[in-house]
């Protein structure tokens, strides 16, 4: 008796709304009509895992019967068979080991694309990315991994990359430097498996500009909104006015912040304001020294200033 | 140390004969020719060359400066179309067609395909000072002509090429032929269409990178040791590095006897040195020949003399361009018409490479003015 996979079509439908499509909700089993609501099917199977586990549970018994959750977006046929430890005295053979020794392998063919996939999951909690970019991140990833045109690439470095390039769509970019130090890829390899990915899969992604940054740097560096927002005028107004060719936009931003906020209460130094950004601190100094001159422009007109402009530092 | 075997005289050992004129001793008489004997026939033939300026003058670009010198080569297949390919040549370039050169080992026809773009006028007057060195070196070479053909001691890419030689000799003979209206058209390097109809820009050459074939194998250690200005750190990497002064210049010799020149700064001079540095391996005693040079990179660069907005550059040509300011600050951009590679920055300066001939970064740079010009910072 074969079981039918109902993928394309409902097996029932909403009486009131014959084409709607019906929703989902796999934690109570129901499929509902998402015009009326009205709950259409029942007791449809769980495909969520049976059991929660988590990592640092050393509980020798697994008391889940059916394995992991389904992930069937990444890997492909994550069905498997796992054997348990024996119990009983046929399932041990003559010297006292267990015969059907260990699991086996679950899915070898994507062991390399899970073994990444529980990389960049790592990754990303470092530096607290959400759901969404982890699975822009595996989405690439596994991409990637099955154009197989990067295939002698670390798997690390092209998850690094996918990482960094997930964040640059969704519109949150990191830089490469915060990507390293979550990494144990060098930038060197970030930025060539950057370029060939870019490459493969035949996107783009939007230039990298001030403001991106602001927020972050700013929190990071414990500094009150009116910096932060001071510190995104003076950004963007370098830029326009072009006072900065040729700069990296993380450098200007670096040296943005550190204008408002020498101009505010809350001063901060070069060197904390580059640790935060991963720039050194002679590069701020470089782009501060071609913002100063024009810093009256730059500020925002209703910012209150507590060193005024012309005592800002000059280096 | 010369490990091949000293290859003996093969029975087809072409003539000598040097230009096509006056007529030569007797082909056995392979001994150094003097300078001055040298001189002369070179003079001659400028002088002939001269005369037929302006033949084919959209030809230029595929002749080089040295061909006159390999002129003599292609001569000495055969005394008697030698004569006759002269009045040939005047009348049509395609004369050269009955030159049986098949039978030419690589050196010479890979020599004769892979002429770079003619140089500049001065290259020329350099290319006849070359000639005088140069001539020392075709000697020991004249005698391998016909040995390569059967001297079995030759590393196997060399006899390789002989019948991939031999069939693009024969699917290609305009190209022997075309350079055979050589000095004619040394004069101005630029093809005549393209001399920056839209600005007198024309990318200086600033690096060129080329390898030959020494075609014997050689033992590194006595060339660092009895050389001057080599160094040589197996640990490190696995070849000597010399270095000469004259066109200031830097080869790697590895050990299979193939030869990396880089520095030049014209594709004339990467040619004097990689002879330069050939004869410098040959006088430590190995049977260096001087097979397949051939151009692999060319680096030019210029100057727009305005500031270029890059993100409008990045964002109108997406998929050529990469621009990455925390990687690098300038604008990568590939090309695929002639696959260049140029290196855009924001003060204006353009960095074109990837070329393997003169023609490819002219072509370049002329293709990307136009865009360039339409994003200047205002």
């Amino acid at each position: 008796m074969c079981i039918q996979i109902l993928d394309a079509l409902p097996r029932v439908t909403c009486p009131n709304h014959p084409d709607a499509i019906l929703v989902e909700d796999y934690r109570a089993g129901d499929m509902i009509c998402p015009e009326c609501g009205l709950v259409v099917g029942d007791r449809v199977i769980d495909v969520g895992s049976e059991w929660r586990t988590f990592s640092n549970d050393k509980a020798t018994k697994d008391p889940s019967r059916v394995g992991d959750s389904q992930n069937p977006l990444l890997s492909d046929g994550d069905l498997s068979t796992m054997i348990g430890k024996g119990t009983g005295a046929a399932s041990f053979d003559e010297f006292g080991n267990s015969k059907y020794q260990n699991r086996r392998t679950m899915s070898s063919s994507d062991r390399a694309m899970m073994n990444a996939f529980k990389e960049i999951t790592t990754m990303a909690d470092r530096i607290n990315l959400p759901r969404n970019i982890v699975d822009r991140t595996n989405n690439l990833f596994k991409q990637v991994y099955e154009q197989k045109s990067l295939k002698g690439r670390a798997n690390d470095a092209i998850a690094s990359a996918c990482l960094y390039i997930a964040c640059r769509q969704e519109g949150v970019p990191r830089t490469f430097k915060e990507i390293c130090a979550v990494s144990r890829i060098s930038k060197k390899e970030i930025g060539r498996c950057f370029k060939l990915i870019l490459k493969a899969l035949e996107t783009s992604v939007d230039l990298i500009t001030t403001g991106d940054f602001m927020s972050r740097f700013c929190s990071n560096l414990c500094l009150p909104k009116q910096v932060q927002m001071a510190a995104t005028h003076i950004a963007r107004k370098a830029v326009e006015l072009d006072l900065v060719p040729g700069r990296s936009p993380i450098s200007v931003a670096a040296a943005a912040i550190y204008m408002a906020s020498q101009a505010s209460a809350e001063k901060r130094t070069q060197k904390e304001i580059g640790d935060i950004a991963g720039v050194a601190d002679v590069t701020i100094r470089q782009s501060y020294r071609l913002i100063y001159p024009r810093a009256p422009d730059l500020f925002p007109t209703d910012f209150k200033f507590d060193t005024p402009v012309d005592k800002l530092p000059q280096l | 140390m010369a490990s091949a075997p000293r290859p003996e005289r093969a029975p087809r050992l072409p003539a000598l004969c040097l230009t096509r004129y006056p007529p030569l001793p007797s082909p056995t008489t392979v001994g150094f020719l003097s300078m001055e004997e040298e001189e002369t026939y070179l003079e001659l033939y400028l002088n002939q060359c001269a005369a037929q300026d302006g033949l084919a003058p959209l030809r230029s670009p595929l002749f080089s400066p040295v061909v006159p010198y390999d002129m003599y080569m292609l001569n000495a297949s055969n005394p008697e179309t030698a004569f006759n390919s002269n009045p040939e040549v005047k009348e049509t370039p395609g004369g050269f067609s009955s030159v049986d050169l098949s039978f030419l080992p690589d050196e010479l026809t890979q020599e004769d395909k892979e002429q770079p773009v003619i140089g500049s006028k001065h290259e020329t007057e350099e290319n006849s000072e070359s000639q005088s060195q140069q001539s020392r070196l075709p000697s020991p070479n004249k005698h391998d002509i016909g040995l390569g053909l059967n001297s079995p001691s030759l590393s196997n890419p060399h006899s390789q090429q002989h019948p991939s030689d031999t069939d693009s000799v024969q699917a290609s003979p305009e190209k022997p032929d075309s350079n055979s209206l050589p000095l004619a058209s040394i004069t101005p390097m630029t093809p005549v269409t393209s001399v920056s109809e839209c600005c007198g820009i024309v990318p200086q050459l600033q690096n060129i990178v080329s390898t030959v074939n020494l075609a014997c194998k050689l033992d590194l250690k006595k060339i660092a040791l009895h050389a001057k200005n080599a160094e040589y750190n197996p640990k490190r990497f696995a070849a000597v590095i010399m270095r000469i002064r004259e066109p200031r210049t830097t080869a790697l010799i590895f050990s299979s006897g193939k030869m990396v020149c880089t520095g030049a700064r014209s594709e004339e001079q990467s040619r004097l040195a990689a002879r330069k540095y050939a004869r410098v391996v040959q006088k430590l005693g190995f049977p260096a020949r001087f097979l397949d040079f051939k151009i692999q990179n060319m680096v030019g660069s210029c100057d727009v003399k305005f500031p270029i907005r890059l993100e409008g550059l990045v964002l109108t040509h997406q998929q050529f361009s990469s621009y990455e300011p925390e990687l690098f600050p300038g604008l990568i951009y590939r090309m695929v018409k002639p696959r260049i590679v140029l290196l855009i920055f924001v003060s204006g300066k353009v960095v074109l490479t990837g070329a393997k001939e003169r023609s490819e970064i002219c072509e370049a740079f002329e293709n990307i003015y136009p865009i360039l010009k339409g994003l200047k910072k205002a």
